[in-house]
């Protein structure tokens, strides 16, 4: 694994690059994590997808947005273009840096809403893979309010989870805060909106149905390059607790990895 | 402050990051921070990154990096246990420190298993001059279950779930213990657990090793959350080692209204400013007496 940051000098996205451990294809992946603690959840998922991709022959990187992980800048001075945009640089990156011309984009959740915008704004893109999308940045908003909304206070006086919408507009969730800024943002991002993907082919893969999965499946099962995946399993990626444990839903990755192959 | 990526070590490299301050000073200590359970070195919440970031902005370097198996570490071969690992690791990036920027003294920062591994690796290395732990180890003391048992004994809402709890179990709904497979509801080969198993030392052989620090002038910061169930008051863990004569080095807050991966985020800027401000004193003192030493 080679870590490293690359984008702007003023404002650096940190990345890991994984070579090819099979014979090399002109072909890169580049991963867009999701967020929060859904990032934190599925670094290891990612990291096991990357490898199986490296041996499949392709060339990954794998990178966090501004903001987040490793990468410069803090979540508070974020908006959502700035990840839309990352999306990009990656892709310029890896394109830079592995010599490759066929690039797959792979999203989970708020990743997929990202890499379907990026990739909606391009005709460069090879493949792309939406994992449990969310639709719209409205749509993920609303998620996380209902959590606020539904969250059990705590028991006896012990350890709240501190999740809730500030007075200033900000949503605290499970250890991040998104402010209004970004709110307003996101909301303005969405694949209802972008019509017809543009990547030559779309893998649309999820862990379960919901309404929101058949919609999109809907919406795009006319347009030839599209395929609709369903591999049951967790997917719970908000899930937290004391073990420090997490998902690998092995079927999508599984069928991730097949696809691609 | 500027961060650069590192690979230390062959054929398997472990994977971190640097935050550089803006005059690198070597004779002042560098931070290193742990990582807890099967996190990366983001850390929970970010906070192995807010604590590295703020900590190089106050003038030390700071490495928060991955054990092999972690994060973007790759596994190593061998069947060392997490402790005797964890501390080998640490001591390699102490020595590609030494060795490439000239530092001699190092703080360890650690969150839950990396609290544990700081302490042994500073037990281990006495280039070790202080270490952060949020929520070590710790034991009952004389106090605990009076503690722990009177605001149960007059909660009448507790008496009834106890009681509901009681008539589960006698008509077979109860369950005696939970793997955490079962407690997230996920099927096991769908999710993963760290394979370090925590399980607390006997509390007589911690008491002999936080002396062997305290001798050794280690200053120990001690940080214990809400989500830490054997804690719960805060004094338990001076009272738990009164055995133990720390002569001024040691330093505990208790925050109980904060989980153990501090998602709140008041809490996390709080505790990154305390653990910020304790590092940047403990390191002036350090600096001061490694100078008078080599003097």
């Amino acid at each position: 694994m080679n870590p490293q940051f690359f984008g702007q000098a003023e404002a650096p996205l940190y990345g890991v690059y994984l070579p090819p451990k099979a014979t090399p294809r002109d072909a890169g992946v580049v991963l867009c994590y999701p967020f929060g603690q859904e990032y934190m959840r599925a670094h290891r998922a990612y990291r096991q997808l990357a490898l199986l991709l490296t041996k499949k022959g392709y060339h990954v990187l794998r990178f966090d947005y501004r903001g987040t992980g490793d990468s410069s800048g803090e979540l508070d001075t974020v908006v959502a273009q700035d990840w839309v945009d990352d999306v990009g640089l990656a892709v310029h990156e890896l394109r830079e840096s592995a010599g490759v011309k066929d690039i797959t984009v792979i999203g989970l959740r708020l990743g997929a809403l990202i890499a379907g915008t990026a990739c909606a704004a391009r005709t460069d893109i090879e493949r792309l893979i939406l994992w449990d999308p969310i639709l719209d940045g409205s749509e993920y908003e609303r998620e996380l309010l209902n959590e606020i909304a539904n969250e059990k206070p705590s028991e006896w006086g012990g350890p709240t989870s501190g999740n809730l919408e500030a007075g200033d507009g900000s949503i605290h969730f499970n250890g991040f805060r998104l402010t209004r800024q970004f709110r307003d943002t996101i909301k303005r991002l969405s694949l209802r909106d972008i019509g017809q993907p543009r990547a030559r082919h779309v893998l649309q893969v999820v862990s379960h149905e919901t309404p929101a999965f058949v919609e999109l499946k809907t919406m795009w099962c006319e347009y030839p390059g599209y395929r609709y995946q369903l591999s049951p399993a967790p997917h719970d990626w908000n899930y937290v607790d004391n073990f420090g444990g997490i998902l690998l839903p092995q079927p999508v990755i599984q069928s991730i990895v097949s696809w691609m192959d | 402050m500027k961060e650069r990526s590192l690979r230390i070590g062959k054929p398997t490299p472990l994977i971190g990051v640097a935050s550089e301050p803006e005059n690198f000073n070597p004779d002042l200590p560098a931070v290193l921070v742990l990582n807890s359970g099967v996190m990366h070195h983001v850390g929970t919440c970010r906070l192995s990154v807010k604590i590295g970031r703020t900590i190089a902005a106050s003038g030390l370097l700071a490495v928060r990096f991955d054990y092999s198996g972690i994060g973007d570490s790759e596994p190593r071969r061998g069947a060392l246990s997490f402790e005797e690992s964890s501390i080998g690791e640490t001591r390699e990036v102490m020595d590609y420190l030494q060795k490439t920027r000239g530092i001699n003294q190092f703080i360890l920062y650690g969150l839950c298993s990396g609290a544990d591994a700081s302490y042994v690796s500073a037990l281990a290395d006495e280039r070790v001059v202080g270490i952060v732990k949020v929520d070590p180890y710790c034991y009952r003391t004389w106090q605990y279950p009076l503690r722990y048992y009177a605001p149960l004994l007059l909660d009448v809402k507790r008496w009834k779930n106890y009681l509901f709890k009681k008539l589960g179990a006698l008509l077979g709904k109860g369950k005696q213990s939970r793997s955490p497979n079962e407690i997230a509801g996920v099927e096991e080969q769908y999710f993963e657990v760290p394979t370090y198993t925590r399980r607390f030392p006997p509390r007589d052989q911690v008491a002999l090793g936080l002396q062997k620090l305290i001798d050794r002038n280690v200053h120990i910061y001690v940080i214990f959350t809400g989500g830490e169930p054997e804690y719960i008051y805060q004094q338990q863990y001076r009272q738990s080692f009164s055995d133990v004569n720390f002569r001024g080095l040691l330093r505990v807050d208790y925050y109980p209204q904060t989980n153990h991966i501090i998602t709140q985020i008041e809490y996390q800027q709080r505790i990154v400013a305390e653990i910020t401000g304790w590092v940047a004193a403990i390191s002036q003192r350090s600096s001061a007496q490694l100078t008078q030493a080599v003097a």
